[in-house]
């Protein structure tokens, strides 16, 4: 090969290889050219953290009421009852594709996109609003957006429906679901290990030259496969490219450049509390040294077999919400107010952080959700709450609830937060309105 | 789907057991005579018969069946507002219809579970019902047949986590776990991890790839012809391998451990005489030959040739014709004997050097040194040892031998020149002024026989004779009796050997074995001043004839006795400061024990040593470092001989390292082609020099531009991904040979092809003649005729009965039984539970084992349902309350249906996995036996699960609390078939253990009323119904899902027929699990492709 590297990787843009983004593809036909970057270059971008707990909470004790400091909380959201004024509960959402299959694995992988799920050994969903925001709003980080779990993922298949969509909500494209990283230490090293190795982008494009040519080989539908491919080498070889000109992009200079905490130790911690702990403080990190804009943690699964010996629970995640009847199980309590902790520990490390005139959490959106209101599938009425004020674009301090009326789509909310960032679509995934209220 | 394609009387039974009206009898008949045409002649059948069929079918739809949905269906399913997604009105005619098969497949089932019309709809009457069942499954059977064989749509696989993890193991023959860190692989298809839907791509995912294959390159080892891959990464410990493999070449030959006998890479003599001396009389008499023995014995053969020739040979040679004579009478037991007479010569021929300073000024020149006891003069020393404190002093008795050896020459005297008793530090005691002369006779001080003068400390003596001297102790304490022996007529043709012995000794006329010992006296840098002392020396003339017969004999026991036959420590410790890095030194072994081939194969292996450890790079440096020590040293300057040649072979090393470059190109192309799986095109291999030449211009190594290029191979997409060749057309076709030999080998190894499957790919041998010929039975059916067995077959068989068939049993079995990461990720109340955690791998060996033996001994999957046998170890057995006697090692156990246990249902995997954390779930348990093993379809939960009685009565069992559930008709409608299966497993608490009672001390009450009125008992009772009325839809899920595993993707409609021919072939060949894989490998799905759109 006598070819210069650069002119090779020219010619492989002229190929149209990284045209062929299939999320870019979706995109596309849904509206207008997103402005990038919605604030000015000398203001705290705002970011996005999207927190998942799979089976549901107690449904008889998610609920708040009235406004500002004044706001009373349900036994199972008292752990946030210090942001009551940054905290804004949205009930009676819901997902109409995720009524249709009414068990874990056919409500979940389709939370954050409202796509419908393909069943029977198929995998497709719809790209999720994060990994929209990702797609652009992320591209001027090192890192487009952070996807992690405290939960391996499941490989199954529950009642005709693969069990991956039990454990990813995240979705670059609707037949690429966002792998999660698992372990703390790697997370770490994504968000700062160096990434450019002397010889690495010849190896890189050596490999994309060569998938590109089989592309042409193969059928359509594999095209479509052998693209995820060629993005994901595409990906990577620009992420080394952006490695040198970060700041020149950010266009805001991080109240931190460097990590304050120390590497986590490799593995998988074995105390789940550690586990989520680290993980919060991960994402806390990414988003002070502003190495991402945009996470998305689970922390469990939908149809989660988590165990809590940290709690004194002897009974699994999954068991014990099946035992929710809507009378107080102080176990299932006690589990609920878990995971709402992990949501209020972020939140308070976020809000300790000071940008300019606001904290770090005013200048995000942290989303706890599920996907289903309680442990019996009843996905009718989602439990969503917000935190943060989104660079001053969100009222907090309220409750909404939606329930009876005729727009309450999780995907009008998802439209609303786009617009946050700058992204202004006309219409994603089953909605073509914006919650008026939000 | 769940279309039974019945043809067989136990089929029609079970159809009529069930909760649904069977089909009419009519159409069993016609499936099955339709069936048989297939094997036939399908392609004339699918061009004939569905055509007239499908006419037929239309004119019905439009004329009966269309009306009767109109009624029933379309208010919800329509166009404008289709429920549950489904329009069926769309379907105005079979054209429609057969545009949408899976729309139909999804009727057929509401129908089947008499889900649709929901309740409180208008119902039809059983007969409408009947009819329009019957439309829709004679429709999709029809349909079915038409596309038999259909290889569908399978898009680009990705390797899964497992495979790739196993193809890098195939590749590089190491284990390593690069994808320890990835994402979980999820599952698709027919619930497996291979599936091609499931197997994504993402940016985070492709950087793992890529910082995996880096970790992978770094496990390369240069060598002077190509790479291989080690365990490790660093080069000492790559170096440690070479040694280790080098050792471990020693080891075949001769024991390596030092032992207080001798020194390692000694012969193991003892067992070569005692073969010698147990086949002496029928190696004579010719009954057996020499390399039958040496096989027999693990012999070397060769030196067992040369060891017989020497015992039998009739050439003389003094030390082995002592040998000789004693074998000629040595019986069996005698071989230690003959080993130690062996041993005690070599104590007196050779020395052993140290070797670290090997090259230095005055070093010996090797490790094991010939030394010769015979010579003119010797001087010869004897220690007496010191005085111990209040000892009472008194005569010590020491003895001058002159032993006259009987080989016929003469007359023969010697002289002792000055005996003295020597100490440092101390004046010498002339032996003459303090010894008796009467004792001393017939020999002299001073004087000869004959009167002739001699120095007058000096002693004559005859030989044979002994001169024995009594010593007032306390002036020999501490002292060394010292004299030199020559010949008084240096050139007298005969020999004397002489000794200075303890106490009164005899002069024997046999030649007694001498003794070497060798005195060392070292200044820091090794030894310096070597004193060689002979305890039994040999006086002969320099030019005598006996010099020379004894050197003859003795190089004749040297060359076939060394006392070692290599050095087996192969790196040196035997001097504080070393030079020698490693230490070669085995001419002896290959020349008394290797055969041409052994000895290439140790030359290659040193040469890689010499490469890897590129010793003559840091023998460099530790001669820079050796030489600064000895700078004002009283060692000056002797290392100073060393430095050219060490110079001159790290010049030479240089050289040979650039050399060597371009042939660890040559192997990485080679690598890629097996990495690839294929051959490389031209432009690919030049491609790949191409990047390391770009590599190596960005200034990298040699070494780091390798690894890199290495790297890249394990990130292609042609390795990552199973690429296959599409055909243009439309039309199915037979995949490319190499591709074939992957689907085999992902499908029964999780791995690429091994290299016999590989080659037979190539030679074409593969794909030829896969149709076997069928032989048409008298009864209409076919079976294969075994002459035939095809070349796919062959390789078949032989991959099921590989140990890496492990495999199918980990990602496919424990995959179809939902215990996959039983062993890493199943976790148990702690509490309640302590003793789980410890036995989770355990638990999950146990089915890995069986599945393992099922492939592999070509088991019958009835035996999933009834086996007697199991597999455990100590632990395991112990917690199944096995009497196993002892041996904790995993071992096959017979007979364990009378401890409750036997088949897939007493694993204590699936048993613990199908439960709670501290309790078990009937639920679960009865779901899993329902849908994973039976293949039933259970609707969905409903979608308002009810809420029941808050008060839960007291002293109810866990069992009871679950029939609480059935209270509710909704819920009931799937618990009424699930919930009893679980209740017969309740003898068996959350992590699988036998047990009597529940968590809550209530006695467990396992009996249960199954859906089909069956009543059943425990586990026993509950394999029983299984095996004798469900075993046709237990037979049938294991190989849907066997076929979906093989396929990667979701079995469809026009895999039915094939479905079927595999029960009816299971059945025709005792349900053997070979014959589900051979059908599912010979079918046209398993090797053909079409496009996917």
């Amino acid at each position: 090969m006598t070819q210069h590297p650069f002119s090779r990787r020219k010619m492989l843009r002229g190929l149209g290889v990284t045209m062929a983004l299939p999320w870019m593809e979706s995109l596309a036909v849904w509206g207008d050219t997103p402005t990038s970057g919605s604030r000015p270059d000398s203001q705290a971008p705002i970011r996005l953290a999207v927190l998942f707990a799979g089976n549901g909470f107690h449904q008889g004790q998610w609920w708040a009421k009235g406004r500002g400091s004044d706001m009373e909380l349900g036994a199972v959201l008292a752990p946030l009852s210090e942001f009551r004024r940054k905290l804004l509960l949205v009930n009676g959402l819901f997902n109409a594709e995720a009524l249709k299959g009414n068990i874990h694995s056919s409500q979940t992988g389709n939370l954050l996109s409202g796509a419908p799920l393909a069943s029977g050994g198929e995998i497709r969903s719809g790209t999720s609003f994060d990994q929209v925001i990702a797609a652009q709003y992320g591209q001027t980080t090192k890192v487009p957006s952070l996807v992690l779990g405290c939960e391996r993922s499941n490989p199954g298949i529950h009642k005709n429906y693969s069990m991956l969509y039990s454990s990813h909500i995240s979705w670059s494209s609707p037949t690429a679901p966002t792998p999660l990283e698992l372990y703390p230490a790697l997370a770490f090293d994504r968000l700062f290990k160096d990434e450019a190795q002397r010889g690495d982008r010849s190896v890189l494009d050596a490999v994309l030259e060569e998938a590109a040519r089989f592309r042409g080989q193969v059928s359509r539908h594999d095209q479509r496969k052998l693209d995820e491919y060629l993005n994901s080498v595409r990906e990577v070889e620009q992420r080394i490219e952006r490695a040198g000109q970060r700041e020149e992009l950010q266009g805001w200079r991080p109240t931190l450049d460097k990590p304050n905490m120390s590497r986590p130790p490799d593995g998988i911690p074995q105390n789940i509390a550690d586990h989520m702990r680290l993980m919060c403080d991960v994402l806390v990190l990414a988003f002070q040294t502003d190495t991402t804009r945009v996470c998305t943690l689970k922390l469990n699964n939908d149809h989660s077999y988590l165990q809590f010996p940290n709690l004194n629970v002897e009974v699994g995640h999954h068991e014990l919400s099946h035992s929710d009847r809507g009378k107080m199980s102080p176990d299932w309590l006690k589990v609920n107010q878990f995971f709402v902790e992990q949501c209020a520990y972020m939140a308070r490390k976020l809000d300790a952080i000071q940008e300019g005139e606001r904290t770090a959490l005013d200048n995000s959106v942290v989303m706890l959700c599920s996907s289903m209101m309680s442990g019996i599938h009843d996905a009718t009425k989602l439990p969503v709450a917000l935190l943060g004020g989104g660079g001053g674009q969100l009222e907090t301090g309220r409750v909404l609830d939606y329930g009876g009326q005729p727009n309450r789509k999780m995907c009008s909310l998802y439209l609303s937060l786009l617009d946050k960032y700058g992204i202004r679509l006309k219409q994603f995934g089953d909605s073509n309105e914006r919650l008026a209220e939000i | 789907m769940h279309w039974r394609w019945i043809s067989a009387t136990l089929s029609i039974r079970e159809a009529a057991r069930s909760l649904f009206p069977p089909p009419r009898r009519t159409l069993c008949f016609v499936a099955v005579s339709l069936w048989a045409g297939v094997h036939v002649a399908p392609e004339a059948l699918l061009a004939e018969l569905p055509r007239e069929q499908f006419a037929l079918l239309d004119s019905e739809y439009r004329q009966q069946i269309r009306p009767m949905m109109q009624r029933f269906c379309l208010n919800c399913h329509s166009s404008a507002s289709p429920a549950g997604d489904l329009d069926l009105e769309r379907f105005v005619a079979l054209e429609e219809v057969r545009r949408d098969t899976k729309a139909w497949v999804k009727v057929a089932e509401m129908l089947r579970n008499g889900e649709m019309p929901p309740e409180g709809m208008e119902q039809p009457t059983p007969e409408q019902r009947n009819q329009l069942r019957g439309w829709v499954e004679r429709y999709l059977h029809a349909e079915a047949l038409a596309n038999a064989g259909d290889p569908g749509a399978v898009g680009l696989r990705r390797l899964n986590n497992a495979e790739y993890t196993y193809t890098i193991r195939d590749l590089t023959g190491v284990t390593l776990n690069p994808a320890r860190e990835f994402p979980i692989d999820s599952a698709a298809g027919e619930g497996f991890t291979n599936a091609s839907n499931a197997l994504a791509m993402s940016p985070a995912l492709f950087k793992k790839y890529l910082d995996a294959a880096k970790g992978i390159a770094q496990h390369a080892v240069l060598l002077p012809e190509g790479f291989r891959f080690s365990p490790h990464a660093t080069r000492r410990d790559w170096t440690d391998d070479c040694v280790a493999q080098i050792r471990a070449f020693y080891e075949q030959f001769v024991p390596s451990v030092e032992t207080p006998q001798g020194r390692g890479g000694a012969l193991p003599l003892e067992a070569y005489f005692a073969a010698a001396l147990a086949e002496r009389q029928s190696l004579s008499t010719g009954r057996t030959n020499l390399a039958a023995v040496a096989r027999k014995q693990g012999l070397n053969s060769k030196y067992f040739n040369l060891l017989w020739a020497a015992l039998v040979s009739g050439k003389s040679s003094i030390l082995l014709d002592d040998l000789r004579s004693r074998w000629r009478t040595a019986r069996p037991g005698d071989a230690p004997a003959l080993a130690a007479e062996v041993a005690a010569w070599q104590k007196g021929l050779w020395v052993y050097n140290p070797v670290g300073l090997i090259g230095k000024k005055g070093s010996r020149p090797q490790w094991l040194e010939p030394v010769s006891p015979v010579g003119a003069s010797h001087e010869l020393r004897f220690n007496f040892p010191p005085l111990q404190k209040g000892e009472l002093a008194k005569e010590v008795v020491v003895s001058l031998v002159a032993a006259r050896l009987d080989d016929g020459k003469e007359p023969r005297a010697i002289v002792w020149q000055r005996p003295r008793l020597a100490a440092e530090g101390r004046p010498d005691v002339i032996l003459r002024d303090i010894a008796a002369p009467a004792d001393v006779a017939p020999a002299k001080f001073g004087w000869r026989p004959d009167g002739r003068q001699i120095d007058s400390a000096s002693l004559w003596m005859s030989a044979p004779s002994v001169s024995v001297f009594r010593l007032p102790a306390e002036l020999a304490a501490g002292r060394e009796l010292v004299a030199t022996a020559l010949l008084d007529d240096a050139d007298a043709e005969g020999s004397v050997q002489v000794e200075i012995a303890e106490g009164v000794a005899k002069a024997r006329p046999e030649l007694q074995p001498n003794a070497v010992s060798v005195a060392l006296s070292k200044i820091n840098i090794g030894a310096d001043v070597r004193i060689v002392t002979h305890l039994r020396p040999i006086l002969a003339g320099d030019r005598s004839a006996a010099k020379k017969q004894l050197e003859t004999a003795m190089e004749d026991h040297r060359r076939l006795f060394p006392p070692g036959v290599c050095y087996t420590k192969i790196v040196p410790a035997d001097e504080t400061l070393t030079l020698n890095l490693l230490y070669r030194e085995d001419h002896h072994l290959t020349r008394l024990m290797l055969d041409a081939t052994q000895q290439t194969r140790l030359d290659e292996l040193w040469k890689q040593l010499l490469y890897v450890s590129q010793d003559a790079l840091r023998t460099v440096d530790v001669l820079e470092s050796l030489l600064e020590t000895t700078i004002k040293h009283p060692q000056e300057g002797v290392f100073d001989s060393a430095v050219a040649p060490i110079q001159k072979r790290a010049a030479t090393f240089r050289q040979e390292l650039l050399a060597s470059e371009p042939r660890h190109l040559d192997g990485l192309v080679a690598f890629a082609e097996r990495a690839y799986r294929r051959p490389l095109a031209v432009e690919e291999k030049s491609e790949l020099r191409g990047l390391y030449g770009r590599l190596r211009k960005q200034e990298l190594t040699h070494d780091d531009a390798f690894r890199l290029t290495l790297a890249r191979v394990f990130t292609a997409a042609p390795f990552l991904y199973r690429l296959e060749t599409a055909p243009t057309g439309p039309f199915a076709a037979e995949v490319a040979p190499l591709e074939l030999a992957s689907r085999l080998s992902y499908f029964l190894w999780s791995s690429q092809p091994d290299e016999m499957l590989r080659k037979s790919a190539e030679s074409g041998r593969l794909a030829r003649g896969n149709e076997p010929a069928r032989m048409r039975l008298k009864n209409g059916s076919t079976s294969v005729s075994h002459p035939n067995v095809t070349e796919l077959q062959r390789h078949t068989r032989r991959m099921l009965k590989d140990p890496r068939v492990r495999r199918l049993a980990v990602e496919f079995g424990c995959q179809w039984l939902h215990i996959q990461d039983f062993d890493s990720g199943e976790t148990k109340s702690e509490k309640l539970f302590p003793e789980f955690a410890g036995l989770r791998g355990e638990m999950f060996e146990e089915a890995v084992r069986f599945l393992t033996d099922l492939f592999e001994r070509d088991g019958s999957l009835l035996s999933l349902l009834d086996a007697g046998h199991t597999f455990v170890n100590g632990h395991l057995a112990k917690f199944y309350g096995l009497e196993v006697p002892g041996v904790p090692e995993w071992r096959r156990v017979e007979g364990i249906q009378q401890y409750g246990r036997g088949g897939i249902l007493g694993f204590s995997a699936t048993l613990a996995r199908q439960s709670g954390a501290s309790r078990t779930s009937p639920i679960l348990r009865g779901n899993w036996i329902s849908e994973v093993l039976l293949g039933e379809k259970l609707p969905r939960p409903p979608k308002n699960v009810p809420q029941l009685a808050d008060e839960v009565p007291e002293g109810l069992t866990e069992r009871q609390l679950i029939e609480r559930h059935r209270s509710d008709a909704a819920c009931a409608k799937c618990h009424d078939r699930i919930d009893p299966l679980g209740f017969a497993l309740e003898g068996f608490d959350a992590i699988g253990r036998r047990r009597e009672r529940d968590a809550a001390g209530l006695p467990i009450d396992s009996r249960t009323t199954l859906p089909d009125g069956s009543v059943v008992e425990g586990l026993a009772g509950l394999r029983t119904y299984l095996r004798e009325k469900r075993c046709d839809a237990f037979i049938r899920q294991f190989c849907r899902k066997l076929f979906g595993y093989a396929l990667g993707r979701e079995l469809q409609l026009s895999d039915e027929p094939l479905l079927a021919e595999m029960q009816q072939r299971l059945r025709r060949n005792n349900y053997r699990v070979s014959t589900a894989v051979e059908a599912i490998v010979l079918s046209p799905q398993f090797r053909k492709i079409r496009k996917s759109e």
